[in-house]
């Protein structure tokens, strides 16, 4: 969500980074979040024995010992709820974002690398998806077919959150192309793909982690409003269908602040998280940054 | 600068002809038929009655015609403006139904973007480089901008208008109003739009002034600005022309961010039951009125096609280098 | 620069805000079905309708308003039919008798006519009296083909007028239930201005500035509400005696119920007829609202949901199996886990408590059902269905497995938990049933063509006469297209000729109506085409703020139905609303 603007390149990431990085505060604490956040998804659920739809016990009530979050109006668990929805919201942003960093790079390499006419037609293909509005695409595309699953909205949001990437990918690309060592891997015949594999991309791997985490926060993002409109999965809960059910059931009127509250903090708070430690990731790879 | 904007309005052509392509397709792969469901909704037992019925209806949406007819047809009633007839509000036209709907999301949208735009950039230029400032603003901002719209819509509803009960929770007017052009009737609707507008605010705020920021530290760190501070310019010289340049790629991320943000006008108005083109796009999925889903899309895709041009110009006007010549730079 | 901007910004808000409200009519796009025209919105005193004087009410109207046509019962705007419109009969369903409204009186004069005498000195609100050639002309239109009551001509041979105030019915065949039905449903319209519309737009028509005999007018109209203003020469007030005192009556169309119940805590809102999940809770609260029971179910029952299996499919065609399925359902937790007690459980039969005189509780004795797990287990076993290969579920007479869809729309939240509830239940009996929710367009379509497993139904309200039940479930033929009952598509001659019987006894021969109904509810539980569930609620929440004297239990307070919905006011919807009386003189 963040404007990402195309930074000046770095030399290779070397292990001093690793150094900096443990004394990165914004990574150490972003981090931090995830990773609590992803271990309470991952292995949660194993602790909560009955489904987070199982009516277990008094309805509306406040959070307690027995229940964390306390309940909602069907006496439904809402910390069982919250645990398997993380798990969820984590799976859909990994593979939303992935999916999109995947095609990103793909297109973004592709275009930089090659130029001529490739370019032109990929660059211009990039454009015109950047231009569309994704959730109103994502909005006719989850409507019609009918999205149940959340690998499948997972997908969808992989095919519409690409085009910055590629187009960030694809200058980043341009700019390394024409340097000695691409070129001294060129005429020694190597082929496209390896050059790209070999050469390019492990020289900008620290910009494309970075792609990755915020194409992954934006995944989540995109995918809480999905769920909140109605077009969410079917089979599964996540933090943005606990937001939309508290909405549908009136939690906001009757006063559970319990229902709506934990959800969406949970979002911004991996979301959140995502960005910061962004940040720190990029202050870790920049020296310029670093004096701050 | 024709090239420039030929490129761009060749992107615009081929982002709209994709969009009414998909907007056609997409519907005759789904499930289900909109025809068959009509037809349940009238509750009609007798097959002869039914039949009829059907008849009429398929002539209505024009089902029964070879698709590249289909095809055809769709881009002539889009020319005429024709979108279709709502299911949901049978049998008024869905381009009524959008025209009424968008001047309200336009006025959460259109201010909420801008006012954000100014003061989140004037956050981040303030932030850039002073400590205390950058340690407040920006948590602050990544927080923001890491909150869905939907939450923050539906914690302000909560807070100011159920717990302390100081605006209204729903509606873009009370229902004891008519519209009319008076007084009352303002104020009523000025209240309503407060907090729509106010949560939209914040969310787009957070990501302009981490945005400035960091352009505002890369300008400061660049040759020119340590040239300048070289030859001893006084630094408020030097932040001014630092923060020219950094709304350069502000408006360019402007343009980038439009998707994002009408999405998130769009849920808001939801939260807000505010009576624009997201409630609209919320009953027409509730109510399969898929007519209303498209030509809502269509509007959307249109007004960020348009709004895009004008980032466009501006940033021609702005930026003294596209009129020299750097044409396509940024395309 | 800035400073400019933010100046700006000022006014841009303010201007496109105003533009949005005062836009209703919206741009002038010609379309074929033109729009309804724009609401010149008389302006009631100062651009606002005075809270004191106005009753605000919502849960019937779910899109714009789109139409004022009396013929579309399913979506005309909320009123058109019982505020603008009326119908000869009004049926009151506590009494369960036929209340005469625009007739005087009507009877049997012999087996096969009926005839009806108007009351006396009854106008249009353009003026013009009504007659009984504006009832001739109203029965007449049903036969074009796509008007709904359009069937009764199949059984109806002539309507005639001897005199202004008389209007006589001729039938092939007598069913006098249907009939009751008819006179207490039908709209009658106004012959000297819907003479001479062409079918389409007797269907299809918008019919603006509606012209009835009704206690209120049109007044105005926008996308979010329709607001009626009362017709101070209304005949009831000096027939019946009875004076609305809502001055004017809006109509609220609901995006969600969300909405609806922040409306209502507001005091925006005096009656709410929309499903509120937790008005348990605001019932009891200090939140200044109540229902009809102030205990549970709060609600007066106003249908039945059914569980309806697919009697074509195996192996539901086995009614030993759909009784082991009927026992296996955990209804109670349905009741009180998902609605939280607005809903009442269903007697076995599924007829509606205010039908309770025709339930033969010696058949619902013998032969009615319960939740019973290890009984529905033992109905498994005894008619031949075994687990044979250890899963705990059973497996087809033939050994095949058995996997049931249990499909409800997606989004239909209530539903959908509670399908769920009935799919774990049913497992834990060892039938394996699974929920689905496909989308509203898709399910339509796998239920009027027979190709699903079970689904929830409740698509028939109280009415007159059990007959109407017993014609949802038993209707035949079975058509390739099964829209609006019998979706199990179950065939037993037998069965709909007792209805049939049925509908052909008299309606005060009670005891004769009994018999037949015993027989039927008799065949209902041997077979279980239906597996009645619930009794869905007549959603009804209010406030006494701005309006008291609301239906209740308790008291001396009105017994008739707090309802707008469609179809309701003439089963005390209107007298509800007639005996409201204001707070504030």
């Amino acid at each position: 969500m963040t404007t990402t603007t195309v930074e000046p390149l770095r030399p290779p990431v070397r292990w001093e980074a690793l150094y900096f990085a443990l004394r990165n505060t914004k990574l150490l604490v972003g981090m931090g979040i995830i990773l609590i956040l992803l271990g309470i998804g991952v292995i949660g659920p194993f602790f909560i024995d009955k489904p987070p739809s199982e009516y277990v016990g008094m309805q509306m009530q406040p959070p307690s010992g027995e229940f964390w979050l306390g309940t909602n109006t069907f006496g439904q668990d809402l910390w069982a709820q919250f645990v398997h929805g993380l798990r969820t919201t984590f799976l859909v942003g990994a593979l939303g974002g992935g999916i999109a960093a995947v095609i990103g790079m793909a297109i973004g390499f592709l275009a930089g690398y090659k130029g001529g006419w490739i370019d032109e037609i990929l660059t211009m293909f990039t454009n015109v998806v950047l231009v569309l509005p994704t959730l109103a695409v994502l909005f006719i595309l989850n409507a019609y077919i009918g999205v149940r699953g959340a690998g499948m909205q997972a997908l969808f949001i992989g095919l519409t959150q690409w085009p910055w990437a590629a187009r960030s990918i694809r200058a980043q690309t341009f700019s390394l192309r024409s340097r000695d060592f691409v070129d001294l891997a060129r005429l020694s015949g190597v082929g496209s793909g390896r050059i790209i594999m070999r050469e390019i991309a492990p020289n900008m791997s620290s910009y494309l982690l970075l792609t990755f985490i915020l194409l992954f926060g934006g995944s989540i993002l995109i995918a809480s409003s999905l769920d909140f409109i109605g077009l969410g999965p079917t089979d599964a809960v996540s933090l943005g269908l606990m937001l939309q059910q508290a909405h549908q059931w009136s939690a906001m009127h009757l006063g559970l602040w319990w229902w709506f509250i934990p959800p969406g903090a949970g979002i911004t708070l991996i979301v959140g998280a995502l960005y910061v430690a962004n940040v720190g990731l990029d202050e870790v790879f920049n020296p310029k940054l670093r004096e701050l | 600068m024709r090239r420039y904007f030929g490129r761009k309005l060749l992107v615009y052509g081929l982002t709209f002809f994709m969009a009414v392509t998909v907007n056609w397709l997409v519907p005759r792969l789904m499930p289900g038929d909109p025809v068959a469901s009509m037809l349940a909704r009238a509750r009609v037992a007798q097959p002869e009655a039914q039949e009829a019925l059907r008849v009429y209806y398929n002539n209505l949406f024009g089902f029964d015609q070879p698709w590249w007819q289909q095809y055809l047809n769709s881009w002539g009633a889009l020319f005429r403006g024709d979108f279709g007839i709502s299911l949901w509000a049978f049998p008024t036209p869905v381009a009524d139904l959008l025209t009424r709907a968008v001047p309200y999301s336009l006025a959460l949208l259109i201010p909420s973007i801008l006012i954000s735009w100014v003061i989140g950039n004037r956050l981040g230029a303030l932030a850039a480089r002073r400590k205390v400032l950058d340690n407040t603003v920006l948590p602050v901002s990544y927080v923001l901008t890491a909150t869905p719209y939907l939450w923050l819509a539906a914690l302000m509803a909560w807070g100011f208008g159920i717990v302390w009960g100081i605006f209204p929770v729903a509606g873009g007017y009370s229902f004891s109003m008519t519209p009319s052009f008076t007084w009352p009737f303002f104020v009523d609707l000025l209240w309503h739009w407060v907090l729509p507008f106010a949560s939209l605010f914040l969310v787009a705020l957070g990501g302009w002034a981490i945005g400035m920021r960091n352009v505002i530290i890369y300008e400061l760190e660049s040759d020119y600005a340590n040239y300048l501070s070289a030859l001893g310019a006084p630094q408020k010289l030097i932040r001014r022309y630092a923060f020219r340049n950094a709304v350069l790629p502000q408006i360019t991320g402007l343009a980038l961010q439009l998707g994002v943000l009408v999405a998130g006008a769009l849920v808001t108005e939801i939260v807000f039951s505010y009576p624009g083109l997201g409630s609209l796009i919320l009953a027409a999925i509730q109510n399969k009125d898929f007519f209303l889903l498209q030509g809502a899309f269509l509007f959307i895709v249109l007004g960020v096609l348009i709004a895009n041009f004008i980032i466009d110009v501006i940033y021609v006007i702005v930026d003294p280098r596209t009129r020299v010549g750097m044409a396509g730079a940024s395309a | 620069m800035r400073n400019r901007v933010t100046r700006f910004l000022i006014p841009v808000v303010a201007a496109s805000l105003l533009a949005a409200a005062c836009t209703s009519g919206g741009t002038p796009t010609p379309a074929p079905g033109a729009s309804v025209p724009a609401a010149p919105a008389p302006v009631a005193e100062g651009g606002a309708f005075p809270r004191n004087e106005t009753l605000y009410t919502s849960g019937t109207q779910w899109g714009p308003p789109a139409n004022f046509n009396p013929i579309r019962e399913w979506d005309s705007a909320t009123g058109t039919k019982g505020l603008v419109y009326e119908t000869l009969f009004h049926f009151d369903p506590v009494a369960g008798k036929l209340t005469p409204w625009l007739a005087a009186s009507g009877a049997w004069v012999d087996d096969t006519t009926y005839e009806v005498k108007l009351r006396p000195n009854i106008t249009w609100s353009d003026g013009k009296p009504l007659t009984a050639e504006d009832v001739k002309f109203t029965f007449e239109l049903g036969k074009m083909e796509t008007i709904p009551y359009h069937n009764l001509w199949n059984w109806l041979s002539a309507v005639e007028a001897p005199d202004a105030s008389t209007v006589r019915f001729t039938f092939s065949k007598a069913n006098y239930q249907q009939w009751d039905f008819n006179i207490y449903s039908r709209s009658i319209v106004p012959k000297h201005i819907w003479e001479g519309r062409a079918e389409k737009d007797v269907l299809d028509g918008i019919n603006e500035n509606p012209v009835g005999t009704g206690a209120y007018k049109y007044h105005s109209h926008d996308q979010d509400r329709v607001a009626w203003v009362k017709n101070d020469t209304w005949w009831g007030k000096a027939t019946l005696n009875l004076d609305p005192k809502p001055k004017y009556i809006v109509d609220i169309v609901n995006s969600s119920n969300e909405v609806a119940m922040g409306l209502l805590l507001q005091k925006g809102l005096d009656l709410s007829n929309n499903f509120l999940p937790g008005a348990a809770n605001l019932v009891s609260g200090n939140f200044g609202i109540s229902t009809f029971y102030p205990e549970p179910p709060y609600m007066l029952s106003a249908n039945t949901a059914w569980l309806v299996p697919n009697t074509k499919k195996k192996p539901l065609d086995d009614a030993q199996f759909r009784k082991a399925l009927a026992a296996s359902v955990d209804t109670k937790k349905i009741v009180e886990g998902v609605y939280g007690n607005l809903v009442k459980p269903a007697s076995p039969t599924g007829l509606l408590p205010q039908w309770d005189q025709f339930v033969d509780q010696a058949v619902v004795g013998s032969k009615g059902f319960g939740f019973d797990t290890a009984k529905a287990k033992k109905l498994l076993a005894d008619a031949g269905y075994k687990d044979a290969n250890g899963d705990g579920l059973v497996e087809n007479k033939d050994g095949s497995p058995i996997a049931l869809k249990l499909i409800v729309p997606a989004g239909w939240t209530d539903w959908m938990e509670s399908i769920r509830v009935i799919a774990t239940s049913a497992r834990a009996a060892g039938i394996n049933v699974e929920a689905e929710f496909p989308d509203y367009n898709a399910l339509v379509e796998a239920r009027s063509s027979g190709k699903f497993d079970l689904l929830i139904n409740n698509e028939r309200q109280l009415s007159n006469s059990p007959y109407t039940y017993f014609e949802y479930v038993f209707q035949l033929p079975v058509q390739a297209q099964q829209n609006t009952v019998n979706f199990g598509r179950y065939e037993n001659p037998e069965a709909w000729k007792l209805v049939q019987q049925l509908d052909g006894t008299k309606t005060d021969d009670v005891e004769g109506m009994k018999k037949v109904a015993s027989q039927l509810e008799g065949i209902l539980l041997d077979e279980l085409p239906v597996i009645p569930l619930w009794y869905n609620g007549l959603w009804s929440q209010v406030s006494s703020t701005t309006w008291k004297n609301w239906p209740s239990s308790e008291g001396s307070a009105p017994k008739s139905a707090p309802t707008m919905w469609r179809n309701w006011l003439e089963l005390g919807g209107f007298e509800s609303l007639a005996s409201l009386q204001p707070v504030a003189p």
